[in-house]
């Protein structure tokens, strides 16, 4: 990998977060900070989405899990939240020197602000930033109905301002598994880039087949009372609030089309991993539900007053709840 | 992003076509004809090529594409990490601080957990790629995670509290990319690291380590005294056309396919195949040109379609004439859970491919 030679960078080993006194003193204080999963195995965590959001791309998006909050008592906060901003730029001609291309191509870009996790990301794009914008163009190349834009090019940029963790902060001083594989936070945020994306794709007004949106799905094992608990397939699930995640699935579900144009699964899910691979589809088309209502909502935003059949219906979201995520 | 030129092939709409529908038949008529939809390419193997590396394999196959895989290992401090309830003195600047000898005595039964991801290190290398071209990322991620998802492995690099193996596996592809390498790499690397051999540990417990140098007393990594271990993981490729499911398909054939999965299995002795990582690739048919038909084309007497709204509609009725228009859309599920039973399933592909590799080993 190239090293980043334009700026001063801190020592390749990363910044470790202090280690609080109390921690190491009372052995009880760190196991009591451990959040807990309080929502049912099959409840999300709610969604915020909009589009239109940077004014020079041709379509944008944003999305964000908030934090639930709980009383803590300690400085550092028991879990991670997901911010993903979404640029699309194109579909533009591409430049004379590039071949001749029957289709539209797709380049997607996904970066980690350099603060969006506990250790520092560097400027330059890592392996796993690269993986996960690999991942993500699968998602969306089978969506995009390419060939009716041939010679020109269509960019989807994709920057995480916050990201899910791994695994609890506290794990690393217990010494706990850590997840057999690791890596389980890349998964959600792979889930968010999607549903973003296809956001972003739509407010851009490409053609689509159909919209995509991402799901994650895992097996989980927790402890009770010093016991290993029985395994359980839980839906979206934070990493920081499990002990022990055995494997995990994302899909990039296409709902009308009952299609999967991405799937990553990793871990030993002990059973054969149709049963992820299907809760990962039921909590993308939860997503789904969300990302349908801010893309309509954005339709009638743009054509409100040209229409006269939207005339009516401008005031719909002040009409309608807010769709509320269950599985 | 353009994809690799050297995975795109130069085939006619029509001979995309002939193709597509020559894989869609049942049976399947396969580009190699003798071949079925489970069947491999012929590949030549051999182990312990490298004198200097702790593990190495070479497999060639029938087509030209040939992979080199090398596993060194190496010592490494481990870092410190504070342990809650122990009354660590920290001493000046992050020194080590030794454990006290009684909860030390149950640590060298006990490496399970111990184990952490950065341990183990891969590298692709494909020739006429940058190492940070998404093909070899992408190569490499999928290796390092089929590589770590079971946790076995990264335990056995453990040696004590300050101290571990680090596995660096170097994957090299020595030929020009003649087809989707995934699971020639995947294979060259089961087969080094089934060679693997670890100096045997001579001094106990938290000393500075010190190995026996006789390379006959070695330990192996994946041994046959460990025959209870599972095998590192092998991943296939399979392809859907239709509702048909091809493994290991050549280039042309991917040329054509809907979807294309990889799937990594390994299997150990009392259990049968167990799938631990799952990825959707790209599949290049996405990025072949249309067809144009003769009744849009007016140097075959067809008539050109007035406006573009009117060759769109036109396009879109095209869909079962024939004509090759690159394929939309995904995976349908139940195709998807098809693929994943060939492959675990009693004597099904995971298994076959991993016995296949094991007697390379013995012969």
């Amino acid at each position: 990998m190239i090293d980043d030679r334009r700026r001063i960078n801190p020592p390749s080993g990363g910044t470790s977060a202090p280690v609080f006194a109390r921690t190491v003193k009372e052995p009880e204080y760190l196991p009591s900070l451990r959040p807990t999963r309080e929502r049912g195995p099959n409840d999300l965590r709610k969604i915020f989405l909009q589009t239109g959001i940077v004014p020079s791309a041709s379509g944008s998006a944003y999305l964000e899990i908030p934090i639930t909050q709980s009383k803590t008592t300690s400085l550092i906060p028991p879990r991670s939240s997901l911010k993903i901003a979404c640029a699309v730029h194109g579909p533009k001609p591409l430049p004379r020197s590039a071949p001749f291309s029957p289709h539209l191509l797709l380049t997607t870009t996904v970066k980690f602000a350099p603060f969006a996790t506990r250790n520092r990301r560097g400027y330059i794009r890592d392996s796993a930033e690269r993986d996960l914008g690999v991942h993500l163009e699968t998602a969306l190349r089978g969506v995009l109905i390419g060939e009716r834009w041939p010679k020109s090019g269509v960019e989807v940029i994709v920057t995480i301002i916050e990201g899910d963790e791994d695994a609890w902060w506290g794990d690393s001083f217990e010494g706990g598994r850590g997840g057999a594989g690791g890596g389980w936070g890349l998964l959600n945020v792979l889930a968010g880039c999607i549903t973003v994306a296809s956001a972003a794709i739509a407010d851009a007004e490409i053609d689509c087949v159909d919209m995509v949106s991402g799901g994650v799905a895992a097996v989980v094992q927790d402890q009770e009372n010093g016991k290993e608990a029985s395994r359980l397939v839980v839906m979206d699930p934070c990493p920081s609030e499990h002990r022990d995640i055995l494997a995990a699935c994302v899909v990039g579900y296409l709902p009308s089309r009952d299609e999967i144009t991405e799937l990553w699964f990793k871990g030993d899910a002990g059973a054969p991993p149709e049963e992820l691979i299907e809760k990962a589809t039921h909590a993308a088309a939860a997503s789904m539900s969300v990302l349908r209502e801010v893309v309509l909502e954005a339709v009638q935003a743009k054509f409100q007053g040209q229409l006269p059949e939207f005339k009516g219906k401008s005031k719909r979201k002040n009409d309608q709840p807010d769709v509320e995520m269950t599985g | 992003m353009a994809p690799p030129p050297s995975l795109q092939v130069n085939l006619s709409p029509a001979e995309l076509s002939f193709i597509r529908s020559s894989l869609a038949q049942t049976p399947p008529i396969r580009l190699d004809h003798a071949k079925g939809p489970k069947d491999f390419r012929s590949m030549r193997a051999e182990c312990d090529v490298l004198p200097g590396a702790n593990g190495s394999a070479r497999i060639a196959l029938e087509d030209g594409t040939e992979a080199l895989v090398g596993v060194k290992a190496e010592v490494e401090k481990s870092q410190w990490r504070p342990v809650p309830g122990e009354s660590a003195r920290l001493t000046a600047a992050g020194e080590v601080t030794m454990l006290d000898v009684d909860d030390a005595a149950d640590k060298d039964e006990n490496t399970k957990g111990k184990g952490q991801n950065s341990w183990v290190e891969i590298s692709v290398e494909v020739p006429g790629f940058r190492d940070d071209d998404a093909l070899p990322v992408f190569l490499a991620a999928m290796l390092t995670e089929t590589l770590l998802a079971s946790g076995e492995l990264k335990d056995r690099l453990y040696i004590n509290n300050r101290f571990h193996w680090k596995l660096y596996v170097d994957v090299l592809l020595l030929s020009p990319l003649l087809s989707y390498p995934l699971s020639l790499l995947s294979m060259t690397t089961h087969l080094a690291l089934l060679t693997t051999r670890l100096p045997a540990l001579k001094s106990e417990k938290d000393e500075d380590p010190l190995f026996d140098d006789d390379w006959d007393a070695s330990v192996q990594l994946y041994g046959k005294e460990r025959q209870q271990i599972e095998k590192p993981p092998v991943i296939v490729l399979a392809m859907a056309v239709g509702s048909n499911i091809i493994f290991d398909p050549s280039k042309e054939e991917l040329a054509v396919a809907d979807a294309v999965l990889a799937v990594a299995c390994t299997t150990s002795a009392n259990s049968g195949g167990r799938i631990v990582s799952i990825r959707t690739v790209d599949p290049p048919s996405h990025l072949t040109p249309p067809g144009v038909p003769n009744a849009m084309n007016s140097a075959t007497g067809g008539k050109v379609p007035t406006s573009s709204a009117d060759a769109l509609t036109q396009r879109e009725l095209l869909s079962n004439s024939g004509v090759w228009t690159p394929p939309r859309g995904g995976m349908k599920r139940s195709l998807l859970s098809g693929i994943v039973k060939m492959v675990v399933e009693k004597g099904g592909v995971a298994e076959e491919v991993i016995e296949a590799l094991q007697r390379v080993e013995i012969g």
